[in-house]
Parts: C-alpha cells; sequence; structure tokens
C-alpha cells in the first residue's frame, strides 16, 4: 500500500533521515520505534507532506506522492493525526470534524459529510460532546477528538504520531482498543509510539529507527531480540 | 563618500529608535505600533521647550528621556498589562488603535504643519579632510553611541541588566508571571519609550516635530529589527546603518530622490519579508 | 440578517424620507457610510483565513483610480467592474507572495505594499500625479442619485457576499484556515486556494466601493485615496462590530462612521482618534466586538 525508498532528509548538519526502506501491506498495523531523536517524527512528517525529502521515493496506492503537499495526499488516503492535538478551538467538536469529512475527499456535498461525522462522532465516544467548543475539552477528549478528525477524511492509511503521550494507563488500553477497531473498519495503520507493551499489543509488525535509518524490521519478539535494537536503546555496551 | 558620511550620521537614530522597539518586542514580547509615537512625543517636547523657555533641544533629552519612561511606564500598566495574555492579534491592534489615538491627540493639538527646532548652529558644519559634518548630525551619533554603549553597559553588567536578558531570553506564560517579571517588564517597557523620545528629540533638530513623524519611523524600527533578528538586540545597530546607508544612497543617486526613499524603503521591506519567507520552505 | 436586510431597505429609503435642510449634506454622509461599510466587510472577509491586512487603502485607491480612468471610455457600471478586477488581480500578486507570511510580518508586508502603491500613484503621469485626478460623475451626472444608489448596491452586494459565505461550506474552510493552517492542510482544506480566493473576492469589493467613491468626491489624489486612514476604518470596523459576522462590520460600520462624520465637523483635522480610541477601548473591554453582546457557541452564522 505505501512503499518508502530512499528517503533521506537533512536539517543543516543533522540527518534526520537516511536511506528509509519501508513497506506497508494493506489492513496492518505497522509501528516505529526508535530511542529520541531517530528521526521518527521526521519521517511521519515527510510521509504526510509537511516536509518534502532531499532524496527518494514514495509511493502511495501505486501513485508516487514523494512532492505532493498534504492536502493532496489526504485526499489520496493518507491520514495523519498529531501529537500535539492543534483542534481548532473556536470551532465545535462537530464542526471540527466536519471540516475533516467536508474537505478529506474532494466533493463532498455537506450532506454526505454530515452522515460521515455522525458516524464517527459516535463511534469515538465524543457524542456526549458535540457542540462543546474544542478548546475545552480534556485531554482525553482532545485524543479522541485528533483521531476522530482525520477519520473523518477516510482515510486508507492513518498515520498516528505518539497517541498514547500523556495518557493515564486505563486511557491507554481505551486508545489501544480504538486503534483495534479502526484497523477492524478497514483503515491501515501505521504508528510511532514509545510504549512498549503499547507496541507489543497492537502492532503486527515493527520497523526499528535509529540515527535517521532503519535499523531492523519485523515482528515484535524478533526485534526486541535483535543486538543492534538493543544496543540503539540502551547503548553499546563498553 | 559624502553620501556615505551622512548615511551613517542619519544611523544613530535609527538604532535608538530600533533599540528601544527592540526591548519592548523582545523582553516585554509586545508588538508595539506606537514606538514610533514615543518618538513622536519626544519630537514635540524638545520643540515646546525650545519655543517656550529656549531650552536647546541637546539639553532637554535628559527631561525628555524621563517624561517618556514615564508615559512607557503609565501605558504599560494601564494598556499593555492588561493584555499580555491576550491573542498577539489583540496586543497588535491595541498599540496599533494607540497608535492611532496619539497620532491624531497630536494633529488636534498642534495642527499637521511640520515644526522645526532651529538652534543657532542649525547649519553648521566642520570640514575634515575634504568631507564636511554637520555638527548637528555628529552631535546627535555622538550622542546616539554614547547612549547605546550606555544601554550595552547596563545590560551587560548590571544586575538589573541581567535581569532584563533573562527576560528576554525565557518569557514565561504571563500567567506565571512572578513580581520581579513584572518589574522588569515595567522597566523594559519604559526604557523603550525613554529611548525613543530621546531619539525624538533629535529628530526635532535633524527633520522636524510633526504629528504624523513617528509612524515612519516605527516601520523603520520594525524593519530593522526584523533584519537583526527578533531577540538579537545587538544585531540592531549594523542593522540600522545598513538602512541608514540605503536610504542616503538612495535618495542622493536615484532621480526625485526624495519620493522615492520611502518606496523603497518599503518595497526592501516587503521582499526581505516575502523572499525570507519562502526561503525557510 | 434580518438585521442585515432591515439596514438596507433603510438605505433605499432614506432619499425619499423627509429630511429638510440637512439632506444634501445626510445624503453625501450616508454614502459615505455605505462606502466605507463595504469596506469593511470586504476586510473582515480576509479575516476570516487569517490574513489580517493593511492593504486594504490601497485596494480602494487602486479601484478608485481604475474606475475613474476608465469610465470615460466604456461607461459606468463597466468601469466600476473593471476596478473590481485590477483590485482583483493586484491583490492575488500580493496574496502570492504572502503565502507564507502571518501576524506582525504579514500585517506588515500588506502595509509596505500599500505604501509602495501609493509612491506609484503619486509618481505616475497618468493618474494625475500628486496634483490629482478629476472624475466624472456616475452615469455622466444624467441621475442625480446615480451614486447613492451605486452605493447602496454595493454596500448591499458585500453584505450579501459576506452572509453567503457565512453559510456556505467554504466558511468550514475558511474557519480551518484561520484557526490551524498547517492542521487544516494536513485534514484537506486547499489552503492555498481559500486564502487566495478571500483575498481576490475581498479586493473586488474594496475596489468597487473605491470606484463609487471616485464617481461621488469627482475629485482623487492619492493622499486620499490610500491614505492609511481607509486601511484603519477598514480594520477598526469590524474589530469593533464583531469580527467574522456579517451584522458586526455593518453595524460597526454605520455606527462608527456617524461618529467619524460629526467628529470631523466639530473638530477638524484629528477626528481619526475616535478609531484610535475606540479601538483601544474595543480591545480592553469588548475583545469580540459589539455582536458578541447577543453571541451563542460556536462559529456560528450571523
Amino acid at each position: 500500500m505505501l512503499r518508502v525508498e530512499g528517503l533521506s532528509k537533512r536539517f543543516g548538519g543533522v540527518v534526520a533521515a537516511s536511506g528509509v526502506d519501508l513497506q506497508v501491506q494493506p489492513g496492518e498495523i505497522l509501528a516505529v520505534i526508535g530511542p529520541n531523536g531517530a528521526g521518527k517524527s521526521t519521517l511521519l512528517n515527510l510521509l504526510s507532506g509537511l516536509l518534502r525529502p532531499d532524496q527518494g521515493r514514495i509511493e502511495f496506492l501505486g501513485e508516487e506522492i514523494t512532492q505532493a503537499p498534504p492536502e493532496v495526499r489526504t485526499w489520496k488516503g493518507l491520514g495523519r493525526a498529531f501529537q500535539i492535538v492543534q483542534p481548532f478551538p473556536e470551532m465545535t467538536v462537530w464542526e471540527n470534524l466536519l471540516v475533516g469529512a467536508l474537505y478529506g475527499k474532494p466533493n463532498t456535498s455537506l450532506k454526505v459529510a454530515e452522515g460521515v461525522v455522525k458516524e464517527i462522532i459516535e463511534r469515538t465516544g465524543l457524542a456526549p460532546k458535540a457542540q462543546t467548543l474544542a478548546g475545552e475539552l480534556t485531554l482525553l477528549e482532545d485524543k479522541r477528538l485528533e483521531l476522530a478528525r482525520a477519520l473523518c477524511t477516510r482515510p486508507r492509511l492513518l498515520l498516528l504520531d505518539e497517541v498514547m503521550a500523556g495518557l493515564r494507563p486505563s486511557e491507554a488500553l481505551e486508545a489501544v482498543e480504538l486503534v483495534r477497531r479502526i484497523r477492524e473498519s478497514g483503515v491501515t495503520v501505521l504508528f510511532i509510539e514509545h510504549l512498549m507493551p503499547v507496541v507489543r499489543a497492537l502492532a503486527d509488525r515493527v520497523v526499528v529507527m535509529d540515527y535517521g535509518q532503519v535499523i531492523a524490521q519485523g515482528r515484535y519478539d524478533e526485534v526486541a531480540a535483535n543486538p543492534r535494537v538493543r544496543e540503539a536503546y540502551l547503548g553499546r555496551a563498553s | 563618500m559624502q553620501t556615505l558620511i551622512n548615511g551613517i550620521l542619519a544611523a544613530g537614530i535609527y538604532a535608538l529608535v530600533a533599540s528601544g522597539l527592540a526591548l519592548a518586542v523582545g523582553v516585554v514580547g509586545i508588538v508595539n505600533f506606537a514606538h514610533g509615537e514615543f518618538t513622536m512625543i519626544g519630537a514635540f517636547i524638545a520643540y515646546l521647550l525650545f519655543v517656550g523657555a529656549g531650552l536647546d533641544p541637546f539639553l532637554s533629552l535628559g527631561l525628555a528621556a524621563l517624561v517618556l519612561f514615564l508615559v512607557g511606564a503609565i501605558s504599560y500598566l494601564g494598556l499593555i498589562r492588561p493584555i499580555l495574555a491576550a491573542p498577539e492579534l489583540n496586543q497588535m491592534l491595541l498599540t496599533f488603535g494607540l497608535s492611532v489615538a496619539l497620532q491624531n491627540i497630536a494633529l488636534l493639538l498642534f495642527g499637521a504643519d511640520t515644526r522645526v527646532v532651529s538652534t543657532s548652529y542649525q547649519g553648521a558644519t566642520l570640514s575634515l579632510g575634504g568631507l564636511s559634518f554637520g555638527v548637528p548630525p555628529l552631535l546627535t551619533f555622538g550622542l546616539s553611541v554614547g547612549i547605546l554603549a550606555a544601554l550595552y553597559g547596563f545590560l551587560d553588567r548590571t544586575r538589573l541588566g541581567l535581569a532584563v536578558r533573562a527576560v528576554a531570553q525565557n518569557r514565561l506564560a504571563p500567567g506565571l508571571l512572578g513580581i520581579e517579571t513584572q518589574q522588569v517588564y515595567l522597566l523594559a517597557f519604559g526604557l523603550s519609550a525613554a529611548l525613543a523620545g530621546v531619539a525624538g528629540v533629535m529628530l526635532s533638530v535633524m527633520l522636524y516635530a510633526s504629528p504624523t513623524v513617528g509612524f515612519a519611523y516605527t516601520l523603520k524600527a520594525f524593519a530593522i529589527i526584523v533584519m537583526a533578528g527578533l531577540g538579537n538586540l545587538r544585531g540592531v545597530v549594523p542593522a540600522a546603518i545598513i538602512l541608514a546607508l540605503a536610504e542616503a544612497l538612495v535618495s542622493t543617486y536615484v532621480p526625485g530622490g526624495g519620493g522615492w526613499v520611502e518606496a523603497v524603503f518599503f518595497l526592501v521591506i516587503f521582499v526581505a519579508l516575502t523572499w525570507r519567507s519562502w526561503r525557510a520552505a | 440578517m434580518m438585521l442585515v436586510g432591515l439596514l438596507l431597505l433603510l438605505a433605499l429609503m432614506l432619499p425619499g424620507l423627509p429630511l429638510g435642510e440637512w439632506r444634501a449634506f445626510l445624503l453625501d454622509s450616508a454614502q459615505f457610510a455605505f462606502l466605507i461599510s463595504a469596506l469593511a466587510l470586504a476586510w473582515d472577509l480576509l479575516a476570516r483565513t487569517g490574513q489580517l491586512s493593511l492593504a486594504h487603502g490601497a485596494f480602494f485607491g487602486l479601484g478608485a483610480y481604475a474606475a475613474a480612468l476608465a469610465a470615460p471610455a466604456v461607461g459606468t457600471l463597466p468601469a466600476l467592474l473593471l476596478g473590481g478586477v485590477v483590485t482583483a488581480l493586484f491583490s492575488l500578486l500580493l496574496g502570492l507572495a504572502t503565502l507564507r507570511l502571518h501576524g506582525m510580518y504579514f500585517a506588515i508586508a500588506t502595509l509596505a505594499f500599500s505604501e509602495v502603491m501609493r509612491t506609484l500613484v503619486l509618481k505616475s503621469a497618468f493618474t494625475g500625479g500628486a496634483i490629482g485626478l478629476p472624475v466624472q460623475p456616475a452615469f455622466g451626472g444624467a441621475f442625480p442619485l446615480g451614486s447613492y444608489y451605486l452605493a447602496v448596491a454595493v454596500l448591499a452586494l458585500a453584505s450579501g457576499i459576506s452572509l453567503f459565505l457565512g453559510r456556505s461550506r467554504l466558511h468550514y474552510a475558511m474557519t480551518a484556515t484561520r484557526q490551524g493552517e498547517a492542521v487544516a492542510r494536513v485534514l484537506g482544506v486547499p489552503v492555498v486556494r481559500v486564502k487566495l480566493l478571500a483575498f481576490a473576492i475581498s479586493a473586488f469589493l474594496a475596489g468597487l466601493a473605491g470606484g463609487v467613491y471616485a464617481m461621488k468626491t469627482l475629485f482623487l489624489s492619492p493622499y486620499d485615496a490610500f491614505g492609511l486612514g481607509r486601511a484603519v476604518e477598514a480594520l477598526v470596523i469590524p474589530i469593533f462590530g464583531g469580527l467574522y459576522t456579517t451584522t458586526g462590520p455593518l453595524l460597526g460600520g454605520l455606527i462608527i462612521v456617524s461618529l467619524e462624520t460629526w467628529l470631523r465637523l466639530r473638530i477638524g483635522e484629528g477626528y481619526l482618534v475616535v478609531y484610535g480610541v475606540i479601538l483601544v477601548l474595543t480591545i480592553l473591554f469588548l475583545p469580540r466586538g459589539l455582536v458578541s453582546l447577543f453571541r451563542r457557541k460556536g462559529v456560528g452564522h450571523a
């Protein structure tokens, strides 16, 4: 579904991504992990179009999108939820979702969009807060909003950026369930995460990054046993 | 060459005004559109003292500085502090409104005519090596250098100055402002106004005092601090010099110079702003 | 919306009312109020995308000059339309250049643009330069109330477009662009198109208003047509009245311009002070404008 080849990006002297190759299969949940500064967020920005790579190629559903602007990627079905949630503060929850539903795909009528919002607001448990201003939500509600809004754009592949950050364990469990249900509804998921229990619970496959490069790929158990991965996280034994 | 000299001498006023604005923007975090009006007030103070009490403008510098410091402090307490927590847009609008109000109040009080301060040594020049230095510009330049040196000395070497720089480096959310930070804000804003006012005094001699004279200086000051980079107090001086030189060059070498200087200046700002914004892609 | 309709109706009826010896003055002031309110409505449209312009004085002036220059050749109505279109085209240039500028930088850039335009007009021979440009009256003076009704028409058009956009799908796109441009893009909002469209519509309306203004005052000078006063009016009125609404700029415009006109009679040159003071007071005490006194939640409509 998504094919990344040789993606590279540097900022001045810092190499944020170097020759990244990876693929995402339809229907899977793929986790991208790695120590801080490994380049995970940069990867997500490159994928969603907020950054353009210096080198490399991104192909989504058979089309090349390497240089495409963010809106176009969303229209083609590549959605994204941000780590630091930025709701539209002066709009209600409903209106926030409506933006995603109206513009996520070209030529969506208001009626169709409202239908989408209705469905997703129920699914993500936000219905009671539909008329609340987004600026007044709690953190958990914010995150649900972020997720719901991204879902309203009807993505085929959803990029999630550390959605568990700041959640209490009980809330994290709920979030994990939500992501599973998202996959069940037919959306492929690529997520960045730091919490290993979450990764182990959710991910079909794991990609490990360090210093902008992919250093391992595979199932969680394989990757966890990989000595290079251990080194990356724990540092070289002297 | 003469043009260059004229340019550099004129930079003094620009540097003063821009440094004042840099304090307001960098320390207090307020985009103060009314900054030029502090200069205008300074110019009128000098004019009034000159016409009313025969006081030489360069002697009224101290008084102007004091008055403007008070004006700045009062503005801060009454108008700025209440909106420190408001969105940036509101802050800009408030200072913009203040600017319009002050300009027009001056217009009501003094009319639109320009008031020139004509000292006895107005036209005097010093000749050195074939180049002539006007005495007022020379004095202005010298004083500017002195004042700015004192400012940097204050910021670098005194405890209070250190506090000011610390606040500039690390502005906290308004809700977390302790008493000390508020005092720093007050000081910085007052200083900002005082610097502008002192520049205004000099301006009354070099140019004239008029209700709208400050407006152009607000813009130029913004251009200078944007060029220097926000938060970079030291960069203000070189940037001011560049601007002054550019103006001098244009007014000398471009036919019909006078009217075009402003337009060229604005064109440069426009190009600089837009070009930078695209480069940061 | 009812209020808007009511006000427009009043405007239409005004010449028919018994106004006594004040008639000429009132109609003249009313025209001015309509045009400035239209300008304010236009400014507000652009503000909905988060672009707070200081160039609307220039748009007004461009429309004025363009219409004035074209009228002898093509007649009143085509000239007005042409003025609007020319202004819209210039605004697209500005809009494209400033796409990546926000807040203070955007404002300063638009101001710089405005000043450059003014100097160009000042220095150009064909615009009459500093001496000014005499303008033909609307319809060659055939209808005594010609420019009055043109002013009403422009106000009605501006109000109509403002209302329409406020209730259309585009409203969500504009609001999203304003409240979070990067996020909006990721949600699929075609931000560039939205911003440029807003520019074009806003400038077109401003230019139209300028054109009618030219035909009303019968004489244009760069200091007047491009004066910062217009830009200030254009922004203070929506803020005082209530941003991102139609009632706000309309009501606010009529109130403030009436105040301005009265002050201009009383105190001459410094009358703009009212704008400054009102702006300061509004930000301090009523930051969401007059309309906030009647508001409900969400972005709503009005």
